[in-house]
């Protein structure tokens, strides 16, 4: 049997129809049904009216905001002192940073609970710092890995030639290093900015007390309400499209690959 | 049902994926099964056996250990005693709403393990297969269930009715028991954890924790809201006390659903957190001083804690306590008429109440069984060997259980000799005194209407408020957005 493009591309095929696109089509309907099936535009013009879930969307942006920006202010220096540094084992000290991802989850928040509890005494005082720092701590590799590979690929003779033609070190890497390592930074963002938005099991387990989406998500749920859990998670995902949208354009090659290598 | 039209087309393109792979299915069957029982039961809800030797519980009568888990013992039990082979299909489920979310879905079990207000939804949604005539014939020797269920939880069961049709000919009580709070003596006092009040008071600030549960949580705040009512003397003594305590904890109005908010929303800052799974060992750790507790879950936590030398305390708020069940029902959709299924399944509800098997289960769990044994006296002598106190000991009280075990007045059979403090310890949890049960209340299933008002008095309370943000918030917003959209022009220009 020969491998065409087409035989290849079948296994993908029947996953993205089995897990993508049926389940978007199931959420589809349940967003735009009531509880007698028929179609209704209510559950949307509840989203936008209720203070809420208004509400709701702006706390988990605050959390996602400040999550994504403690991110990148640790991972980007780490990742360039990284790769423009002349170590040989450059590849064991990335993997050191992707070590954290190999031991599970729950196991990680629990002992990094007990590490803040050292530190803070009470969690209940800070739950939003302590949100944003489990968030952080959870992310963290998704931001690195991306920036990482950008800066490690930038051909070196650029920086000698902005050099040559007198630029300083401070210069040099303002005006060509960063500029170029957008891509990387934008991969990184959209890495850590969306799950930050729905991931609530880092609140529950880090004790704050005020919902998120993935949280207003499931209280809907329990409630048997799927209509309107189901139309906050199409918002959230149109919110999401918009996003990749607006940064779709910066994004390049490097960049996916640097996804890509997680 | 459209909805289920979907499911079933996802479900029928599945079957064919896994049909291609006959011999993974071909493996785990040895023999040709005659009866699939298809069991929901919540998590960690059952002995798994596998016991230590030292766990092995040394009653007069004999030894009782779990040596393999209870699904097992019951495939092999049943095959020995009816001759017929029996596959369990066990599952499980974590909160009542995910069962019954599970099971509108098109999940299809015979026999599920829901709580009492989720048995009587699905009593009211015509969704329970009543339990046969035999399974009630008490001369037939293996009807354990109902030779052994103990009196006070088949009067309720029968004294309980959905749309006519009363609780014990759909549902065979399983465990149960009380909420209260978990405290340490040593910071919190026995008056202060006495009282749902407990969560307001700001002695203890950030350092109590409650269930995240908009039931549990509508409950405790109904019962501090309505504190001087319920403790009053005029009520404590009306004739009709038990009827009017279930009506007040029951309130559904607006006016008490708007008070519940306002009282949640309070406390939500007092509080350290609404917990979802943490409670138990936030406790034993010491991060937090007192604990709403399930008294099956306050059982384990003081049993974890005094394994380090640590005591806790368990005390039950003087307002009302809720008082909970977990029973078996079968389900129409998964039994459709089976006979064999069905025996199979009302077997599976008496061989969990055969007392041995009783005792492995809560020795195992913590939680309190329905079952209190009938003539079999094994289930007693277990509460004594728990908590009974030993020989020579000094500060010991007598405690009353005859209302559990017994319909006899009077009886002096069913009075323990336990230590004086097991009174605020486990056995009060496990086994709480008949004074205790006074006050205690049902929670009943709420009417679609009531539940979703709750429901959104729950969100409120726990939602971020989008007019709560400030102005200054705003503008400093609507500044970043227009400095971005502003440096991202003058980028393109040039």
């Amino acid at each position: 049997m020969k491998f065409s493009r087409k035989t290849l591309g079948i296994p993908y095929a029947v996953f993205l129809v089995l897990f993508v696109a049926a389940p978007l089509l199931v959420l589809f309907y349940y967003a735009f049904t009531n509880g007698q099936g028929q179609f209704t535009v209510q559950n949307l013009t509840d989203f936008f009216t209720d203070p809420n879930t208004l509400g709701t969307l702006f706390y988990s942006l605050l959390i996602a905001a400040a999550t994504t920006a403690l991110c990148l202010l640790l991972a980007y220096p780490a990742a360039y002192i990284l790769a423009t540094s002349r170590l040989k084992a450059k590849s064991v000290i990335i993997m050191i940073f992707v070590m954290p991802m190999w031991i599970n989850f729950s196991l990680r928040i629990t002992a990094l609970k007990e590490i803040l509890t050292v530190i803070e005494g009470n969690l209940a005082f800070y739950p939003f710092l302590n949100s944003v720092i489990g968030m952080t701590y959870d992310f963290l590799p998704f931001m690195i890995l991306p920036i990482y590979n950008t800066i490690v690929r930038l051909d070196g003779s650029l920086i000698e030639a902005a050099k040559d033609l007198g630029a300083n070190d401070r210069q040099a890497f303002f005006r060509v290093t960063l500029p170029l390592s957008v891509p990387g930074i934008v991969s990184g963002v959209s890495m850590v900015f969306l799950p930050a938005m729905t991931n609530y099991v880092v609140l529950d387990m880090l004790y704050n007390n005020t919902y998120i989406m993935g949280s207003l998500i499931g209280s809907y749920f329990s409630a048997y309400n799927w209509h309107g859990g189901s139309m906050i998670a199409l918002v959230l995902l149109g919110i999401i499209c918009l996003f990749t949208l607006l940064t779709g354009g910066m994004e390049t090659e490097d960049a996916r690959t640097g996804g890509a290598l997680l | 049902m459209r909805k289920r039209r979907i499911f079933a087309a996802l479900a029928a393109v599945l079957a064919l994926f896994l049909t291609a792979f006959p011999s993974v299915q071909a493996k785990s069957v040895e023999e040709e099964p005659v009866v699939v029982l298809r069991v929901c039961n919540w998590e960690e809800y059952i002995d798994l056996g596998d016991w230590e030797e030292d766990e092995v519980i040394d009653l007069e009568s004999g030894d009782i250990i779990g040596v393999n888990d209870m699904v097992t013992d019951f495939e092999e039990w049943y095959r020995e005693t009816y001759g017929v082979t029996v596959r369990v299909e066990y599952s499980t489920f974590g909160t009542n709403e995910d069962l019954y979310n599970m099971l509108t879905l098109g999940d299809v079990y015979d026999l599920v393990c829901p709580s009492e207000y989720m048995i009587m939804k699905l009593m009211a949604e015509d969704l329970v297969q009543p339990l046969s005539e035999d399974f009630f014939d008490e001369e037939d020797e293996y009807n354990y269930y109902i030779q052994g269920v103990s009196p006070f939880i088949r009067g309720i069961f029968e004294g309980h009715d959905i749309n006519g049709v009363t609780w014990d000919r759909c549902a065979a009580g399983y465990m149960w028991g009380i909420t209260g709070f978990v405290y340490n003596p040593e910071e919190v006092s026995e008056e202060d954890a006495s009282t749902w009040h407990l969560l307001e008071n700001t002695d203890y600030y950030r350092q109590i924790t409650i269930k995240d549960n908009v039931r549990d949580s509508y409950f405790a705040a109904v019962g501090a809201l309505k504190s001087d009512l319920l403790t009053s003397e005029a009520f404590l003594n009306d004739p009709d006390y038990a009827e009017k305590l279930q009506d007040e904890m029951n309130d559904t109005s607006q006016e008490t659903i708007d008070k519940a908010q306002e009282f949640l929303q309070g406390i939500k800052d007092n509080l350290y957190s609404f917990e979802t799974d943490s409670g138990k060992a936030d406790m034993i750790t010491g991060k937090v001083v007192a604990n709403y507790q399930w008294s099956g879950d306050a059982v384990y936590t003081m049993d974890q804690a005094e394994e380090d030398d640590y005591y806790l305390n368990f005390a039950v708020p003087v307002e009302s306590t809720n008082i909970y069940f977990d029973g078996w029902v079968m389900l129409k959709d998964g039994i459709a008429g089976n006979a064999a299924r069905q025996h199979a399944a009302e077997a599976f509800i008496n061989f969990l109440s055969r007392p041995d098997n009783v005792i492995r289960n809560m020795y195992y769990i913590g939680y309190t069984s329905a079952i209190s044994g009938g003539d079999d006296e094994r289930i007693l002598e277990y509460v004594d060997w728990c908590y009974g106190a030993e020989e020579d000991e000094e500060d010991t009280v007598e405690y009353d259980l005859s209302y559990f075990f017994t319909e006899e007045e009077d009886s002096e059979d069913y009075i323990l000799t336990v230590p004086e403090e097991q009174l605020k310890r486990q056995l009060v949890a496990q086994y709480p005194s008949e004074e205790l049960i006074r006050r205690a209340s049902i929670m009943v299933y709420f009417d679609a209407e009531k539940n979703e008002a709750i429901n959104r008095m729950w969100i409120r309370v726990r939602c971020f408020n989008i007019n709560q943000v400030p102005l200054w918030a705003w503008i400093a917003i609507g500044a970043a957005v227009l400095a971005g959209a502003v440096a991202f022009i003058v980028k393109k220009v040039r």
